[in-house]
């Protein structure tokens, strides 16, 4: 009786278990089908062939553990398939994240200058060749440092003078982020370097091909630990919409909690960035798409934003590689446009206006 | 519950805004705070619910140092309802309510039963039952503020503090929303605007003027047509019903203008 009375009173959303499952089994079957896609031809048969042997031993092993099949399938159209999964998952979940942290429904992951401390930290890589000695993905490195480093001045920023609130964080990411962006830009105008110039275009619109397996060991397990932490916090997530004071008189003080769900969501895309770039719009809109459905109770879209985010980018990355033939095309670029248009739908949407809030 | 503060000063930025108020609300007092805008009573009122710390001076839940309490316990202690304001976000009205049950909650605890159980209750006490799965943002003001309410009752706690509850709502929301408190028998702390709606549902009322307490009694020893010329500024009497209901009937003073306008331009 207790249960009936219990499946009334979240009667709004009844399938949300539901679409967990679901969304799950697509997730399975988009990596299953994803796999086959790519610029070389091979048939189905071989490229499960491959998978099946790697699992499970099954199968033969001088036409499935060696050669360029196996060579194609293992360690440029898997390891592309797992990052681009990590990073839809944790750019999705950031977004939802960086949203109730300055309460407002049209942030991103990047909205606090992640992206620009990134640009900094990559053009001054690329083109001044600063941190070299990070090895071979130097350029990731410093993204990161540059994309961590920004969040951490950022709350530092919004601490001077009195307790960090929502709109002091979005201020201070405003600024630091004009700042970034102009030493970029005075790096870049500086330079002569042609190649490198397009190397930095090519990685500022982000990209999955340079995915490998020592990058997804790192991304994808810091990901799910990330979307497993914020999950457990869905109760403080959810006060966070109801202002500083609501929660106080909920029990729950949020000034110490915001900032450490800035620092761990900014620890989340800095690795994203590390790995792949600045991939736009994928933070905005997934948590978007997710709450005009879900409503906003954080137990619930967390999750699913997550799924969603991870088969979206898997998606868009196949759709990059074929699109155009014989050469790809930047995923960032994709899902900018693929995201604009949608980011404008939404905005001008009367529901979603920046009106009737006191943030 | 009781609840006491001892000379608790304030200040924001170089404005003294609490000069030192001792106040003593006792076991299921519902005790009204009165006084004119800018007086002191809403800063009071969250020292008291520690939205801000008293600069010095203490306040005390039964006998303890609010201090020594961590805001999860004080949350178990006193629910407030505050000044109505508006969300930009979609939550459903369960779900508002259902954050009453957070600090009853450890981080990975999930709700059960009894918390729905609960819920429910504190819907159908502010007669809201039906509207526990739709869209919080598309209610009226009045219904949102009793959702607020339904949601402080979720917290189950001894004490309730209503922070100037009823401003923007009309007149049948007004009397409906605290007819709902009046009748749940806890000790009230509210800051109430209408003199009249403060006369009617206080045991007991406390003048805030310029950060001090400088009146307190029951509604019939502080209104009288003396106090509220003096600190509103305006003439009124004060009449009692048959009932022995308090009533106040204001006089504006354009009326008294016009009059004197009249009788010198007889002349």
């Amino acid at each position: 009786m207790m249960k009936d009375k219990r499946a009334g009173l979240i009667k709004k959303t009844p399938g949300y278990v539901m679409t967990m499952i679901v969304l799950l089994i697509l997730l399975i079957l988009s990596v299953l089908l994803a796999v086959t896609f790519g610029s070389v031809r091979i048939p189905f048969r071989d490229v499960y062939g491959v998978i099946l042997y790697q699992l499970f031993g099954i199968g033969d092993a001088s036409v499935y553990g060696s050669g360029k099949i196996y060579d194609v399938v293992c360690f440029i159209r898997l390891p592309r398939l797992m990052l681009s999964l990590a990073v839809g998952m944790g750019l999705a979940v950031c977004g939802v994240i960086m949203q109730a942290v300055v309460k407002n429904p049209l942030a991103e992951p990047y909205t606090l200058g992640i992206s620009s401390g990134a640009s900094l930290g990559a053009t001054v890589a690329i083109l001044l060749g600063v941190g070299a000695r990070f090895g071979s993905n130097y350029v990731g490195v410093m993204a990161f440092l540059g994309a961590f480093g920004i969040s951490v001045a950022v709350v530092a920023l919004a601490n001077i003078g009195g307790r960090a609130t929502s709109v002091k964080l979005l201020l201070g990411g405003m600024a630091l982020s004009s700042v970034c962006s102009s030493f970029s830009s005075f790096v870049v105008y500086f330079s002569s370097d042609n190649d490198a110039l397009k190397n930095v275009t090519f990685w500022l619109m982000g990209s999955f091909a340079g995915a490998s397996w020592e990058n997804i060991t790192v991304v994808l397990p810091i990901v799910f630990l990330a979307l497993l932490f914020f999950w457990s916090q869905y109760r403080s997530l959810n006060l966070m919409l109801l202002g500083d004071e609501a929660a106080i008189t909920l029990g729950t003080d949020l000034h110490r909690l915001r900032q450490v769900y800035l620092l761990v969501s900014a620890a989340v895309v800095g690795f994203v960035v590390y790995s792949s770039g600045t991939i736009g719009f994928v933070g905005l809109i997934i948590p978007h798409l997710v709450r005009m459905v879900f409503g906003t109770d954080h137990k619930k879209i967390l999750p699913i934003c997550a799924l969603i985010g991870a088969i979206f980018l898997i998606w868009a990355d196949v759709l990059c590689r074929i699109i155009l033939p014989g050469m790809e095309l930047p995923v960032g670029l994709l899902t900018s446009i693929i995201g604009a248009p949608c980011f404008i739908y939404l905005m001008v949407r009367k529901r979603y206006g920046f009106g009737g809030g006191d943030s | 519950m009781k609840i006491e503060t001892q000379k608790v000063e304030l200040s924001l930025g170089n404005a003294k805004i609490l000069n030192g108020i001792d106040l003593h609300v006792g076991e299921k007092e519902f005790v009204g705070v009165i006084g004119p805008n800018g007086s002191g009573k809403s800063t009071l009122l969250k020292c008291i619910y520690r939205v801000l710390q008293p600069g010095k001076g203490a306040v005390y839940l039964d006998g303890k140092p609010l201090k020594s309490y961590a805001v999860r316990d004080s949350a178990k202690k006193m629910a407030v309802v505050a000044q109505h304001n508006y969300y930009n976000f979609e939550f459903s009205v369960s779900e508002v309510v259902l954050m009453g049950r957070t600090p009853h909650k450890r981080a990975m605890e999930r709700d059960n039963a009894e918390d729905y159980e609960i819920v429910r209750e504190a819907l159908k006490t502010v007669g809201m039952s039906e509207f526990e799965n739709r869209s919080f943002s598309t209610l009226s003001g009045g219904e949102q503020q009793r959702i607020i309410l339904a949601r402080a009752l979720a917290q189950k706690t001894p004490c309730l503090i209503l922070d100037e509850p009823t401003n923007h709502l009309d007149i049948k929301y007004q009397f409906q929303l605290m007819d709902i408190v009046k009748g749940l028998n806890l000790t009230v702390i509210a800051a109430i605007h209408d003199l009249n709606i403060a006369a009617m549902y206080c045991d007991r009322l406390l003048v805030v003027e310029n950060g001090l307490i400088v009146k307190s009694g029951t509604p019939e020893e502080v209104l009288t047509p003396e106090f509220i010329k003096a600190v509103y500024e305006i003439d009124a009497d004060v009449l009692k019903d048959k009932n022995g209901e308090l009533h106040i009937l204001y006089h504006p003073a354009y009326r008294k203008m016009r009059k004197d306008h009249e009788e010198s331009s007889d002349v």
